[in-house]
């Protein structure tokens, strides 16, 4: 079955996350008022997205921004029905008609300027449709795309406090690596203001703190550090309370330290209703 | 008489009403009323202070099950009821995505005074449009050694499983 919901209640960085981890594969339909836009992915990684306005083949896509005469997208139009199993783009590259780092440097700014407009949607139906292709026609990236490297540039235009308090409902929270954090950020390029709070996370450092050693708002060190938050990189954590207190203003009892005996005893009466 | 507390919490409809009835022993003390604010668009009666459940473990021993409100204004009830608890039950609506993000308050909530022993029950998983266990792992972003469980709260074998999948994490906290 699909997983549908709203943006507005599980946003399109938490679904890519969730894609990402999750190494799934199929095609995230979104529509909000008139508008929808469809994104493919393969093994977590996204593989090419359409809009309403914009789902035409690889080769016209070429052809209007110059890369391709109509007189080739016809020639790869005509060998790539010849071929099954093959995607059109990969057609254009075995004809040579132009090279592999070219189409993936074409397509991918097509669709990541494509994704990054969605990120300015505040609502909208999602249904992720497992396991659903791409039309072999479809602009397929030779080389699929990393979600993290969408999550972080979607998340710089984010301009509002809203979405970022849904995950940093304050600046006394601590900012920590999570635990295998080198691998992800491969496919990151940093900005030079998202450095600066990237070399200040130390697991000790609030957001507060963070924000007054790099001279920065605590609007601009949250937002990054929401993106980093939601491209899997970091976590935020409370500063541990020395002694939890009630809201009575009693002390917090301790977690009982109960014997292994009494958990048995619990086991085996439950299995037996 | 010795009586140990385990807490089933969750947001508004998560089903935390009808888990505790499956398997309780006796006719489970709720105060449901009809609902006042926003969630009676979800539910007719919505439960405003707890349900209270219990089994007998033997005569010398009893174990209570208290379901949490769900609505954000009974907070307060949530400290009360996580005093001296054994172990804790985050149920989640599968097939309600709108309330994951109020599922992770409620585990930040729990979590930001100790370090109980928990399980994420993820409810409704009959639904044809329910996450499933894996999904809501990375919806909740829960680490890998959090159990998240399939769970029909209506079903007593399902609601077993789960007490019992919490039982296992605090057996392995116990002392011998």
């Amino acid at each position: 079955m699909p997983l549908v919901g709203n943006i507005r209640d599980f946003g399109l960085s938490d679904f890519l996350y969730l894609v990402d981890r999750g190494y799934k594969t199929g095609c995230l339909h979104l529509s909000h008022a008139d508008d929808m836009a469809s994104l493919y992915f393969d093994k977590g990684k996204l593989i090419t997205a359409t809009r309403k306005d914009d789902n035409v083949p690889v080769t016209d896509l070429l052809v209007r921004k110059g890369k391709l005469t109509p007189v080739q997208a016809t020639q790869a139009a005509q060998a790539h029905q010849a071929q099954n199993g093959v995607s059109l783009s990969q057609v254009l590259v075995t004809l040579n008609l132009i090279g592999r780092d070219e189409l993936q440097r074409v397509l991918q700014q097509h669709i990541e300027e494509s994704v990054y407009a969605l990120f300015g949607w505040n609502e909208g139906e999602f249904r992720f449709e497992q396991g659903q292709r791409p039309e072999p026609t479809a602009p397929i990236m030779p080389t699929p795309l990393a979600v993290e490297h969408l999550i972080m540039e979607g998340v710089r235009r984010i301009d509002e406090w809203g979405r970022i308090k849904d995950r940093i409902p304050n600046t006394d929270l601590v900012v920590k690596f999570i635990e295998q954090p080198i691998e992800r950020t491969k496919g990151i390029n940093l900005a030079a203001d998202e450095w600066r709070v990237f070399a200040r996370i130390n697991g000790k450092d609030t957001l507060a703190e963070i924000a007054r050693k790099t001279g920065m708002s605590e609007f601009d060190v949250c937002r990054i550090v929401y993106g980093f938050l939601t491209a899997g990189l970091v976590d935020v954590i409370r500063k541990p309370a020395p002694v939890p207190m009630l809201a009575t203003g009693r002390p917090l009892a301790e977690a009982p330290r109960v014997k292994k005996s009494l958990v048995t005893r619990i086991i085996n009466r439950i299995r037996g209703m | 008489m010795q009586t140990v507390k385990m807490v089933i919490s969750g947001a508004v409809n998560a089903g935390k009403t009808e888990f505790i009835r499956t398997i309780s022993e006796i006719e489970v003390v709720s105060t449901e009323r009809p609902a006042t604010d926003d969630t009676r668009l979800i539910k007719k009666e919505t439960t405003v202070a707890m349900d209270f459940g219990r089994i007998a473990i033997g005569d010398d021993l009893v174990l209570h099950l208290f379901g949490t409100p769900g609505q954000k204004r009974f907070d307060f009830m949530w400290e009360i009821l996580s005093e001296g608890m054994l172990g804790l039950i985050i149920l989640v609506d599968s097939t309600r995505p709108e309330t994951f993000r109020e599922t992770n308050r409620i585990i930040d909530f729990f979590m930001s005074y100790r370090e109980t022993p928990y399980v994420v029950a993820a409810n409704k998983q009959d639904r044809p449009n329910a996450w499933s266990p894996d999904e809501l792992r990375l919806a909740l972003r829960l680490p890998s050694h959090i159990k998240v469980l399939p769970c029909m709260a209506t079903e007593r074998e399902s609601v077993k499983n789960v007490l019992l999948e919490l039982l296992d994490v605090i057996m392995q906290r116990s002392e011998d």
